[in-house]
């Protein structure tokens, strides 16, 4: 049987967003809503959508009085994600 | 629920995943150690070597102690410019750079710390000052040569090795020092 992709990282930015959080710990929303060139809201629908399911997860902290939110990929979202990559490479490589 | 009736082309793949993974280079390479990062880290740990050669020699406890608490204080110091500094948070950068569970950063302080220790206890103190130095020098440079490999791989040296590890290996450490420094 042929493994599926998975839906919740078919859309580009998700992938992206999810890709960018294997090279971190956790990073700030700013930080990830410049390195995706989208809007707050944009990202926060991309973020709640994957909390969701819980492929990634959100903890709110303060910097210098401001508000701030740490995102972070899950154990079960970098597994989702590598499952999802090899399934993407098959297909780029036209593996059936 | 999420559904995609259509799956992706391979062009429309290749290019999703290029783009994912160019984006991670880019934020990987984005992360910048702030200035004196990796040198504070090295003289707290010359400090830390220091302090502890002379609690062993001269039984003083509150020596190592003091040692200890200033590199605490580096670290937690330094760490906290790096996250703000970057808007993000490496636990390999913790592991490896700070805490030094790296292979050479361990090395060079087990290896300054051994030499600091005896050169205390046969009251070599000019050797005891050369091995701190030594042991932080050495602790720097693995540090900044971690901050290549991570950027070469993020994705691969992210996290480090588990908290729970590095917490049994510094009480075990800092045991064997507190039982030296009791020793008559």
């Amino acid at each position: 049987m042929t493994p599926a992709l998975d839906p919740h990282f078919v859309a580009p930015a998700r992938l992206t967003l999810a890709t960018m959080l294997t090279a971190v710990s956790a990073a700030e929303f700013s930080t990830l809503r410049e390195g995706l060139q989208v809007s707050d809201s944009v990202l926060s629908k991309h973020v709640s959508a994957l909390a969701e399911v819980g492929y990634v997860k959100s903890r709110k902290g303060v910097h210098l009085g401001r508000r701030t939110t740490w995102i972070s990929l899950t154990a079960k979202g970098r597994k989702a994600l590598s499952a999802h990559v090899a399934v993407l490479r098959d297909l780029i490589d036209g593996i059936e | 629920m999420e559904s995609s009736s259509t799956p992706p082309t391979r062009a429309q793949a290749s290019a999703a995943l290029a783009e994912a993974e160019a984006t991670r280079a880019k934020v990987a390479g984005d992360v910048v150690l702030p200035s004196g990062f990796t040198a504070s880290i090295g003289a707290a740990i010359s400090v830390q070597i220091g302090t502890a050669a002379i609690a062993v020699g001269e039984g003083a406890l509150w020596v190592l102690a003091a040692g200890l608490a200033v590199f605490a204080v580096v670290g937690g110091a330094q760490l906290l410019r790096f996250s703000r500094s970057n808007g993000v948070w490496l636990g390999g950068l913790v592991n490896q750079v700070v805490l030094g569970a790296g292979f050479a950063a361990s090395w060079s302080h087990a290896a300054g710390l051994v030499v600091a220790l005896w050169a205390a206890l046969t009251g070599q103190w000019w050797l005891v000052v050369v091995a701190s130095l030594a042991g932080g020098t050495g602790y720097a440079l693995a540090g900044r040569r971690w901050m290549r490999t991570y950027r070469a791989a993020p994705q691969e040296h992210t996290r480090g090795p588990s908290t729970a590890w590095l917490v049994v290996s510094l009480l075990a450490a800092l045991s064997g020092l507190i039982l030296m420094t009791l020793q008559p």
